[in-house]
């Protein structure tokens, strides 16, 4: 995307023509105490290919990340938006691109875990050709409902759902969706029915609640949380383990209304390289952006997004994704979504 | 606070000089991305994203809105000259455009576009001002039934328009919504003619449709057929004036136009293509001689060009008083408020009135600024056409290609437009109209989504189309037009 190059490049070169000074002092620093690689990489602008649109709330992320780093590796870093297939996209083009050690990645959780059994060609082997470097953020979905529904808490809601079982409709952002899939978890952990329906935004979700047509969806904190102020929409449970900052007062679902303890559904975004990259540089990004994301302004950044700051190691991101891909991928074959 | 205040806090927001220099640069960014084909409002807001971490968000708002008004502006420029719509929207003004170019008045058709696109945006914004409130509680309260019977009303309406042969007017639909079904089928997740291919995953792109079906079309149809376009020497003032004729008949149907196109804008999702096609379709309707469509029909292009222009307007109702994006520019817009930690929603018309309002009277300012930068271009625009075919084509070529690319970034795109340009110049030789195919392809997906929805939710009865007021309204809408057009042909038949 040759203006995308441009005009992204830009943004991120700002911050790196300031501070140019500043990381070739840091780099000379480096020189002496690691190996040949610091010196010499990153040797040319940095590329990070992103799934989703400019503007969209995974593109946003990756920016919070790519601006900060530009200033740390003292080089421009591109994002690289190659929107389609829920992200697949992203990751197949970053993989397509010259391995040479200058092309990464960030992607939502689904390429990583359930694309696989959505899709019948995928085009790469999440185990043999992504090294994962860093997990960036996590975000729970929130269970929104109506503000005129008569539901008043967790529990009223699985009652209504077990007095007339598939009586009540839930939307969701598409066949396989974070959405969709923590929904379907969520009626088995509370033994209730509930008739999918599939849209493809949350915005479409949104009006739908508000308007009465289906009944209730999981949701992106920040894409509930604005009709919830003029009391268009409540919030009966978030899915995270902890009650989640940006709505402190959401109670958890995990140990609510006699749903299990350990009930727990996250969406997150990572850092990811192409299988192969030299271990040191993956070793340097992973401090990088951990760097990054103790920062306390990244860290409301992306709060104000709906994204709690993560991080972690390499293999940390690693355990997750064969973690999240097992979970789902049963609930993938009980609702019977994969290809 | 009242609509007075509001509009005098506005004008206090907009009048200030950073916002009215964002301003002017929004709108006039718009325009040349929309004359230019293929690259539309969504690749140039995503490339100016950026710039708007540094501005305030009431500029950096104002700037990405005038490129959203402005490229309708823009778009009808190469549809009238080159029947190459710079902007789907804008595909069905080649209708009577071009026909009107190829006669010597390019200039006048020129004209009428803008000054209807303006009359458009100018009544537009009345409407978002007064009727805001009530458009937006007409958009919640649509139902996927109510919109599966509006589409099938619109496919109805609009489904004869540019070819006389009803046969191949069906022909042409119905490629179109078959062409609609590839991608994944949202309900099971199933993949639909994608041969395997992810870049087929979310359909077949809709700007590589357009630009292929009538720019890569008309330019392989030249290069057989090259004699040079009746193009005048020089463009007085006096050649871009329409005739009293023209004249008589533009202020009905631009009024005709802000009237669907302001309706139609304001329900998410549907925006502005359908109500240009709409427009169209109601001028012909209503005419005495239809049969002057298609060969330069003044309401042709004024009609549909107000209409496209008072959707671009009203396409922010439900953004700006539900907090819900309308369509996927409209969230990217919002994305660059969020980025200035303004949460969008329906709060902000009380929480920032400054905002709203500050808005609201920037579009009056933009749509002023594009009629002043748009009239004296127009000269320079038809002197376009004097420039020689081997240097015109291999540039609207290249600027296609990139127009194509900067959607998303996929070459598979390109690939695209080179296939759907070969299909193209084929359909244009059977005189088949590729407007109804483009037409079939964005209503098809649309209604199909919206018809199944619509069944899932009423687990499978299908008197939910019967039921609610709204659909069975539409619905007997159009059975009354199918109807209607079958009597017509019966009396045609007879009195031959």
């Amino acid at each position: 995307m040759k203006q995308q190059l441009i005009g992204t490049g830009n943004i991120a070169g700002v911050g790196a023509t300031i501070t140019r000074r500043a990381a070739l002092a840091a780099a000379a620093a480096f020189a002496l105490t690691t190996p040949a690689f610091a010196q010499e990489w990153p040797t040319g602008p940095v590329h990070v290919y992103v799934g989703f649109p400019a503007g969209s709330s995974p593109d946003l992320l990756a920016r919070i990340i790519t601006e900060p780093l530009a200033e740390k590796l003292g080089q421009p870093v591109v994002v690289e938006n190659k929107p389609g297939a829920g992200g697949v996209i992203g990751v197949q083009q970053m993989l397509a691109a010259a391995d040479d050690g200058h092309s990464f990645g960030t992607t939502i959780n689904g390429p990583l875990t359930t694309a696989g059994r959505m899709m019948p060609d995928l085009g790469y082997d999440v185990a043999t050709d992504i090294q994962p470097v860093a997990l960036i953020a996590t975000s729970p979905l929130v269970l929104a409902v109506s503000g005129t529904s008569e539901v008043a808490d967790l529990a009223s809601f699985i009652d209504l759902a077990k007095a007339e079982p598939g009586a009540l409709a839930y939307g969701s952002v598409g066949q396989g969706s974070g959405a969709h899939l923590t929904a379907e978890l969520f009626n088995n952990a509370a033994g209730i029915e509930m008739l999918h329906v599939p849209f493809t935004a949350y915005a479409e979700v949104t009006t739908s609640i508000i308007g009465g047509e289906i009944d209730a969806g999981f949701m992106a904190p920040s894409a509930a949380l604005p009709h919830v102020a003029g009391g268009k929409m409540k919030m009966l449970g978030v899915t995270s383990a902890e009650p989640f900052a940006q709505i402190p007062d959401v109670p958890v679902i995990a140990g609510n209304a006699g749903l299990p303890a350990d009930f727990k559904a996250e969406l997150w975004n990572a850092f990811i390289a192409p299988a192969g990259t030299d271990p040191a540089i993956v070793e340097r990004l992973n401090t990088e952006v951990n760097a990054i994301l103790s920062d306390a302004e990244v860290q409301k950044k992306l709060l104000d997004m709906g994204w709690q700051a993560a991080g972690g190691s390499a293999e940390d991101l690693a355990a997750r994704i064969t973690e999240d891909t097992e979970m789902w991928g049963a609930v993938i074959d009980k609702v019977g979504a994969a290809q | 606070m009242t609509a007075w205040e509001g509009l005098a806090h506005g004008f206090g927001v907009a009048l200030q000089a950073d916002v009215l220099i964002y301003c002017l640069l929004g709108v006039t960014l718009g325009t040349f991305i929309g004359v230019l084909p293929g690259i539309g409002a969504m690749a140039a807001i995503s490339l100016l994203l950026p710039i708007t971490f540094y501005i305030s968000p009431e500029a950096a708002l104002v700037m990405l809105a005038g490129v959203y008004y402005g490229a309708q502006y823009g778009g009808a420029v190469a549809s009238i000259l080159l029947r190459l719509p710079g902007t789907p929207q804008s595909a069905v003004t080649t209708l009577d455009g071009y026909p009107m170019a190829r006669q010597g008045r390019a200039g006048v058709a020129l004209f009428v576009s803008m000054v209807s696109s303006f009359a458009g945006s100018m009544l537009g914004i009345v409407v978002l001002v007064v009727l805001a409130g009530w458009l937006s509680q007409v958009a919640t309260a649509f139902r996927a039934a109510d919109y599966a019977a509006m589409m099938v009303l619109g496919l109805v309406a609009a489904s004869t328009i540019g070819s006389d042969r009803p046969a191949k007017a069906f022909a042409m639909v119905t490629l179109g919504l078959i062409l609609g079904c590839v991608g994944t089928d949202v309900n099971s997740g199933a993949q639909r003619f994608t041969f395997g291919q992810s870049e087929l995953m979310d359909g077949i792109n809709l700007v590589a449709l357009a630009m292929g079906l009538f720019g890569v079309a008309e330019v392989i149809g030249n290069i057989r057929n090259a004699e040079r376009h009746a193009a005048p020497e020089r463009v007085t003032f006096r050649q871009m004036m329409p005739t009293r004729d023209d004249l008589r008949r533009m202020p009905g149907a631009t009024l005709r136009g802000t009237g669907l196109g302001s309706f139609f804008g304001a329900l998410p999702g549907t925006g502005s293509t359908l109500s240009s096609f709409l427009s169209y379709a109601l001028e012909r309707r209503i005419a005495r001689h239809p049969e002057r469509f298609g060969n330069g029909a003044v309401e042709g292009v004024a009609g549909p060009e107000a209409a496209n222009n008072a959707a671009a307007i009203t396409a922010f109702v439900p953004t700006l008083t539900l907090g819900i994006p309308g369509d996927p520019i409209m969230a990217l817009m919002l994305g660059a408020l969020v980025i200035h930690g303004i949460q969008p929603g329906p709060e902000m018309l009380t929480a920032r009135p400054d905002m709203f309002w500050g808005l609201v009277v920037s579009f009056g300012i933009g749509n002023l600024l594009l009629l002043i930068l748009n009239l004296p271009l127009i000269g320079i625009w038809v002197s376009m056409l004097r420039i020689p075919f081997r240097f015109l084509y291999p540039a609207i070529l290249i600027f296609v290609c990139l127009g194509v690319y900067s959607v998303r970034g996929s070459a598979f795109d390109i690939a695209t437009v080179a296939v759907v340009g070969v299909v193209g110049y084929l359909l244009a030789l059977a005189r088949f109209s590729p407007a109804l195919l483009l037409l079939g392809f964005v209503l098809g997906p649309l209604i199909e989504t919206n018809l199944r929805r619509a069944m899932l939710i009423s687990r499978g009865d299908p008197m939910v189309f019967l039921e609610r007021p709204i659909a069975c309204g539409f619905v007997i809408a159009s059975a009354a037009l199918i109807l209607l057009s079958i009597w017509r042909r019966r009396i045609a038949a007879d009195s031959h």
